[in-house]
């Protein structure tokens, strides 16, 4: 029988470091420095396999120091989810339902404002040895809640939906910025250069569009690649034309073509690069349709998912997607639920949280199950979050539905070196403001950073004059979520 | 111990210059400073410094300790020190712990000072807070010194050309700056590249585009000197050479066909700054003009000839081009456009990094945010052309591409033809009037007439609560309508509860033009409620209020602008009829109430301010000028109409008898008044003079500086003003407008050659990949410093001198020796200059996404020439983008991929592939990657098969050989001659292909699809997608 972590592919050894700002000395400084004893052409060999390492941002990189998770799959719900119907349980709130309390902000104004307390339109219960309190919305997740880890008094910096997006995936609400995945993949780069080293499954742009995952001023090798859930997930996948067959005819004659012209031009490491990537976009001709391929899987597994067999689409297609591509050395998967439509976001009825925790319940408690039983969920961490939670209060007592709240709001880690069964940070008693352990986004993104290895404040990229760091000038780990 | 008591310098302010105070060693000569040596000065170091300091540029909460100047100055919090008064000293309070919410170190980040040290502080600044650590002047992030000395704001300095040894190698005096390098490096040079290898460069590099092989052999053939300058010449005139040229200063423009808002609004108009930018190029406009016109071109336009009008207009898309954050045409979101706008200045003009300055002084450069904000008041005096948003889905403020007399000429002419279309509209209206008592007033009250007894009035009416139409509701006026049989009883008592009415044709104001408003009304007898009923007039239930009259069973008040005005008693059972005249020009109502035979004149109230000059919506509720139920009344005979109702008491209309011919006659009007209608509303929706992306003049005002950037908490109002490194130069007294004038002359003169300089190394980039300067974007101190700068100086003079022609430049670099080196490996150059920053070869270049594309095009022969026009975006009115459902399209062209519709938050798939601008900021390089993602690209798109096609079609001549074929078809893709082996290899690989073809294939087909492949051979090899 084959062991879970067969086609993990082993990051092969490398002197490549995770970037950090101001090296003492560059490598080829330090090569050129010591140079006295070397002879000019062992020197320039070195310099070329230096330029060469560099010619390949993707290549592995050792993290800053030992990692606790490899990779993260982060799962993002578009819209705005609920804080006080899915994972925040507020008593308090529903003693007090009905009751007059000021607000201090209203639509993203400051002030005074009278508003009526609603109790959750779902009921809690106490899930798993730990205990934790979880609604009925996600009755699936609670077979899994003691390998997650409830951050209850998560902030954010916007209640706009594009700003608030930009801002869980970039750090930024205001400013074109990478998104995290693409520093991930600037840190560490990937194993499998068969595959993109950031990918993101999403049936729909979220708020702020294609951004949301771009690398901006990094080198655009790290933006996240857009799978679309259907028959056809990466474009340009399948050979054109007449006889696909003989497209390694074609290929072959390219060679020959590109190795002539390469003779003259053999110090030429962008053309040497693309040489090589006629190799490597082959290799992914064979082996991403495969990683889509869910033929293979069990009647077993896809029961686990709640995915129907044959299914190109769905959150449940989209994690198990997930779990193939982390298994073939993606680095960082994000997975986006739904678009800026029709999403979390019920102003008018919270009865909408139930057909959008539907979609996604059980597939992401598949997820979590089938990463643990195949052994990986030690070195996978899976996020989960949206850009912000919901009011506790409204303007009529009777209020169906819930405007933004970027106050206070709930976002949950899993696996990779986390605690598991436990609840960092409270919200005050009506789910209004943080009452203890507050973790900004950018706290959030400095400690997935810290899981993988990489110290957030020395993860850093020289761009227009200053060096920039995915948490800006602030973060600090959550060391008390650490397993 | 008794210490003597300080006084401290106040900063003077006035100079723009920020002065601050850097830690220096001074003699501790007193016992003031003994006691700060020994007792405070450890303290600050070790528990303070960490996160408080100017020096490491951490300064939490606005403060640093690490300087007298810091905390004297102080944080958000103000000074944190007040000298001789520690309870007064927030230091103090903090390091104390006395107040919860001010505790420093804060609980987590180390331990509480002990008491002693406490004491030892509050016991200093009792003293007077003795602090010896002296100022030095600082600019900004730089010592004032250093920023005066620094090399890219020195005046232009004359520039002696260099000796060299090799004196036979230089053609023109750049090539002695390259090899006096070169030769002080003790580096090789490369050989000259042979001309196929030249023309293919040169065309790329000016053009975009590959040679085609006329023009290899044209050039091949030329042996007469002077046959380079010849290539040269032919391309710096091709309309492709501003195409190219133009590309470059639309990276840099950060460039883009829609918003960047959330909703990412279609921009109609930035394509007419994109092809301004390509003429601009094209026409080598100098380059100080280039610049005004970008940033002032409409205050220059007035003195210009007529016919560059519109261009300078246009040009100034430059400022408006950015990305923008706003969701309507208001000030939220302006500190967001505004740091886009001074960013993308201060880095694509002067390669100053400005953004940086928003929220605090620069950290590493001379730039303070007086500097800032000295800017932003020139912004915030400009008025922006506004792209649409999600609270406001149109675009407005967009600048007219006519002079002002000319838009109001223009516009009165539409004026006057709306005018005569509703003239002949109001008279055709009247007659149906006359014909048809439905369609007396503008709308069918008399609709009532033909409802059903004792309901609810239905349509076209609308009604909430027990209304009912019924015969003792008809009023017993007939001076508008012939009397009737039925009107409507209103009233539950409910304050929403009433009648609605939407009238057909919404009426608009029209210059001189007025509305007319009757109704005829009781409350019913008897009636006991204390409350008012309201008639509403306006357009929509709420959108747009422009009256409302108000009745008890006492009295009836009406609002004057948005108060109430009681005019007169009513008296229940008794009806009374409402007559008003709309003024829209004056905003003013008038009219008179009242029974039959006892009116009451009013005149000139205020409509309601708000009032947006459309009426189409007429309501009876109960809400009133006297809260509580309001009692039932009679409704009868509404009307609403432009021209004037017969007044009150004038002849009964009689009962009306339709003549025979009555319905062919309707029928025949109710078509020319549907048409005319049509008529009128394509007249007001025309566009009757074009307009550009731009920016116009606004309200002139200094800006107030944003403490941490937040606009929120306004500071000091900071003087108009330009960066005190480069002048400071503030507005002349009394100078009108927004001092974007004086921006454009600031930036452009002579004396400060930033501009120019930064100019010329971008060129130079763009000739050679990277810069003398490869932070081409960033001339400060955090930017390189420039490999050549003798020459970077010689160019820029050269540059001035020609009055900033770029051709004139460009020319002078493509004769050098260097630009025409081989690009062949030198084993010396690689091993001591690997990334060729001292040129020792011409340094060989990845096509990028756009050469790609287009090189692709034209060898197909399918790229369609000339510039595309505006894009296809779907007409405005049906614009409702929002954050939810954002714009979002990709269109097919063949036109350059300059053309192609560049969308900021979903970028074009194949530009964002292959490593195209980003246009969310200024972009100074691009930096090309090779990914599996773009190689599947080449291998299976539709595009690249669709162009392999059509080339491997056209090079199927007749009585060509297939050897000859290939030939010609390697020459046309790569720009080489093919050798033997080649040609071999080609056949034998089309003989290959064919023949593993499935079975079923005809040969004709086999031949075809064989070629086909071939093509695609040649357009994904490394000889078609880089240049040497």
């Amino acid at each position: 029988m084959r062991r879970p972590n067969d086609s993990l592919p082993v990051p092969p050894p490398t002197t490549n470091r995770a970037p950090m700002s101001l090296p003492p000395v560059t490598r080829r400084e330090f090569l050129q420095r010591a140079s006295g004893g070397f002879g000019a052409l062992a020197l320039a060999g070195l310099l070329a396999d230096e330029a060469r390492a560099n010619q390949d941002p993707l290549a592995p990189r050792e993290p800053h120091f030992t990692p606790r998770a490899d990779r993260v799959i982060f799962l993002y719900s578009t819209g705005g989810t609920s804080h006080v119907d899915t994972f925040d349980y507020k008593p308090q709130l529903i003693a007090d339902h009905g009751k007059k309390i000021t607000a201090s902000r209203w639509l993203n104004k400051p002030g005074q404002f009278e508003r009526y307390l609603i109790k959750p339109r779902y009921k809690f219960a106490q899930h798993g040895q730990s205990g934790i309190w979880v609604s009925e919305l996600f009755p699936h997740l609670t077979g899994v809640i003691d390998d997650v880890c409830l951050l209850n008094a998560m902030h954010c910096d916007s209640d706009g939906h594009d700003k608030a997006t930009l801002a869980a995936h970039t750090g930024s609400a205001q400013f074109a910025r990478p998104s995290a995945g693409a520093w991930v993949s600037y840190g560490l780069g990937t194993p499998n250069r068969n595959l993109p080293a950031f990918m993101v499954l999403a049936p729909a742009a979220p708020y702020a569009g294609a951004q949301t995952w771009g690398s901006d001023f990094l080198p655009a090798c790290h933006q996240g690649t857009h799978v679309i859930p259907g028959p056809e997930p990466l474009p340009n996948l399948k050979p054109r034309g007449p006889a696909p067959d003989l497209q390694g005819l074609e290929l072959q004659l390219l060679g020959q073509f590109n190795r002539k012209h390469l003779e003259r031009r053999s110090a030429d490491l962008a053309l040497d690069a693309r040489v090589r990537s006629f190799e490597t976009a082959f290799g992914m001709q064979r082996e991403a349709p495969e990683a889509f391929d869910l033929s293979q899987e069990t009647e077993a597994t896809h029961a686990l998912y709640g995915l129907e067999r044959g299914a190109t689409s769905g959150f449940g297609w989209q994690c198990l997607v997930a779990r193939r591509l982390v298994e073939r050395g993606v680095r960082f998967l994000e997975l986006i639920d739904v678009g800026s439509s029709n999403n979390w976001d019920s102003h008018g009825n919270m009865a909408d949280h139930e057909r959008l925790s539907k979609a996604i319940d059980k597939p992401i408690a598949g997820l979590l199950t089938d990463l643990k039983q195949r052994g990986l969920l030690d070195r996978t961490l899976v996020v989960w979050t949206t850009e912000f939670g919901r009011t506790s209060f409204h303007q009529t007592a009777d209020h169906p539905g819930r405007e933004h709240h970027n106050l206070v709001f709930t976002s949950w880690l899993a696996g990779g070196g986390v605690r598991g069964g436990f609840v960092h940070g409270q919200s005050d008693e009506h789910g209004i403001l943080p009452a203890s352990g507050a973790v900004h986004t950018h706290d959030l993104h400095a400690t997935i950073l810290h899981l993988l290895g990489l110290d957030h404040e020395r993860l850093t990229y020289r761009h227009a004059g200053r060096d920039y760091r995915l948490t800006d000038v602030a973060g600090r780990v959550v060391t008390e979520i650490l397993a | 111990m008794f210490l003597p008591l300080l006084r401290f310098p106040v900063v003077p302010s006035v100079l723009a210059l920020v002065v601050w105070f850097v830690p220096q060693a001074a003699p501790a000569a007193d016992p003031g400073i003994d006691f700060f040596e020994q007792k405070i000065r450890p303290l600050l170091v070790t528990r303070c410094e960490g996160c408080h300091s100017s020096v490491t540029g951490k300064t939490s909460g606005g403060l640093a300790l690490d300087t007298r100047q810091g905390w004297a100055n102080g944080g958000d919090n103000g000074p944190a020190i007040v000298p001789g008064k520690p309870e007064e000293s927030p230091l103090l309070q903090a390091i104390s712990y006395t107040d919860p919410d001010l505790q420093m170190p804060p609980p987590g980040k180390g331990e509480r000072l002990t008491a002693d040290e406490v004491a030892a502080v509050a016991a200093w600044i009792k003293a007077g807070a003795v602090d010896p650590r002296v100022a030095g002047e600082r600019l900004g992030g730089m010592s004032a010194d250093e920023a005066r000395r620094w090399w890219s704001w020195q005046s232009l300095k004359p520039v002696a050309v260099p000796e060299v040894r090799e004196a036979t190698w230089p053609q023109t005096d750049l090539d002695r700056f390259i090899l006096a390098a070169l030769e002080r490096e003790g580096l090789p040079h490369a050989g000259p590249a042979d001309r196929r290898t030249l023309i293919r460069r040169v065309t790329f590099n000016l053009t975009g585009l590959p040679p085609t092989s006329a023009e290899i052999r044209d050039f091949l053939a030329d042996d007469q000197p002077g046959a380079f300058d010849r290539v040269i010449d032919r391309l710096l005139a091709s309309e492709a050479y501003g195409e190219r040229w133009g590309r470059h200063w639309l990276d840099v423009a950060r460039y883009a066909d829609t918003a960047g808002d959330g909703a990412d609004y279609p921009v109609r108009e930035a394509f007419r700054y994109r092809d301004w930018v390509v003429r601009a190029f094209q026409k080598d406009l100098p380059f100080d003009e280039f610049l005004k016109l970008q940033i002032a071109g409409d205050l220059l336009a007035p003195a210009r000839p007529a016919e560059e009008y519109a261009d300078c207009i246009t040009a100034t898309g430059f400022l408006a081009v950015g990305k923008r954050y706003g969701y309507a045409p208001n000030p939220d979101y302006q500190h967001l456009d505004f740091a886009d706008v001074i960013d993308s200045v201060g880095r694509s003009l002067l390669g100053l990094s400005l953004g940086c300055a928003r929220c605090h002084d620069h950290k590493y450069d001379p730039v303070s945010m007086r500097d800032y904000y000295g800017l932003y008041g020139i912004l915030q005096s400009t008025r922006w052309a506004f792209p649409g948003g999600e609270e406001h889905k149109r675009p407005t403020h967009f600048p007219p591409l006519v002079p002002a007399a000319e838009v109001d000429r223009l516009e009165m002419e539409r004026a006057a033809t709306v005018a005569r279309l509703e003239t002949e509209l109001a008279t055709l209206q009247a007659s149906r009037g006359k014909l048809d008592g439905n369609w007396i007033a503008g709308g069918p009250d008399l609709a009532l007439e033909s409802q059903p007894d004792g309901k609810p009035p239905a349509a076209p009416w609308l009604s909430a609560g027990p209304n009912a139409v019924g015969p003792e509701s008809q009023s017993p006026f007939a001076h508008i309508h012939p009397p009737g049989q039925r009107g409507v009883r209103v009233g539950s008592g409910q304050p929403t509860d009433g009648i609605r009415y939407v009238f057909p044709q919404k009426l608009k104001k029209t210059p001189g033009g007025k509305f007319h408003l009757t109704v005829d009304f009781r409350t019913v007898a008897g009636a006991d409620q204390p409350g008012a009923y309201r008639f509403y007039l306006g357009r929509g239930v709420i959108e747009s209020l422009a009256l409302e009259v108000s009745v008890t069973r006492q009295e009836l008040a009406l609002k004057n602008g948005t108060d109430w005005e009681v005019i007169r008693p009513i008296e229940p059972g008794v009806w009374h009829t409402l007559q008003a005249t709309l003024d829209p020009d004056q905003r003013t109502w008038s009219g008179v109430v009242g029974p039959a035979g006892d009116l009451t004149e009013f005149r000139d109230k205020k409509l309601n301010p708000a009032w947006d000059g459309i009426l189409d919506t007429f309501i009876c509720d109960g809400i009133g000028h006297v809260a509580g139920p309001a009692p039932a009344r009679d409704i009868d005979n509404l009307g609403l109409q432009a021209v004037p109702f017969p007044p009150p008491g004038s002849d009964p209309v009689p009962a009306f008898v339709p003549p025979a011919d009555a319905p062919a006659r309707l029928a025949r009007w109710a078509e020319q008044i549907k048409q005319l209608t049509a008529e009128r509303d394509a007249v007001q929706a025309r566009e009757i003079y074009p307009t550009a992306y731009g920016v116009s003049e606004g309200t002139a005002t200094n800006a107030k500086l944003q403490k941490r950037g937040e606009p929120a908490q306004p500071g000091e109002e900071i003087p108009r003003q330009y960066l005190t490194i480069l002048g400071g130069d503030l507005l002349p007294e009394g100078t009108p407008g927004s001092g974007r004038l004086q921006l454009a002359e600031w930036l452009t003169r002579s004396q400060q050659p930033l501009a120019a300089r930064v100019f010329v190394n971008r060129v130079w980039g763009w000739h050679f990949g990277q810069g003398l300067v490869t932070t081409a974007s960033d001339f400060g101190s955090r930017g390189e410093l420039p490999s050549h700068p003798e020459l970077l100086e010689w160019l820029t003079g050269q540059f001035l001198q020609s009055g900033g022609s770029l051709k004139a430049l460009q020319r002078l670099i493509l004769r050098s020796a260097v630009y025409q080196q081989g690009s062949d490996d030198l084993p010396e150059g690689l091993a001591r200059d690997p990334g060729n920053r001292w040129l020792w070869r011409h340094p060989r270049q990845p096509l990028d996404a756009e050469s790609i594309r287009d090189a692709m095009l034209f060898v197909s022969g399918r790229l369609e020439r000339g510039p595309a026009g505006p894009h296809p975006f779907p007409p405005t009115h049906t614009w409702a983008f929002t954050i939810h459902q954002p714009f979002h399209a990709v269109y097919d062209s063949n036109h350059r991929s300059l053309y192609l519709m560049q969308q900021r938050n979903r970028r074009h798939p194949f530009l964002a592939l292959f490593d195209s601008a980003d246009p969310n900021q200024s972009v100074a390089q691009r930096l090309p990657t090779v990914t599996p993602t773009q190689t599947l690209y080449l291998m299976n798109s539709p595009f690249v098969h669709e162009q392999a096609a059509a080339f491997a079609a056209r090079s199927a001549l007749p009585g060509l050989s297939d050897s000859e074929r290939a030939r010609q078809m390697i020459e046309a893709a790569h720009g080489r001659e093919a050798d033997s082996a080649e040609l071999e290899l080609a056949g034998q690989f089309i003989a290959q292909y064919a023949s593993r073809l499935p079975a079923e294939t005809t040969a004709a087909d086999r031949e075809t699809a064989a070629w086909q492949a071939f093509a695609r051979v040649l357009l994904t090899g490394n000889a078609f997608l880089s240049v040497d």
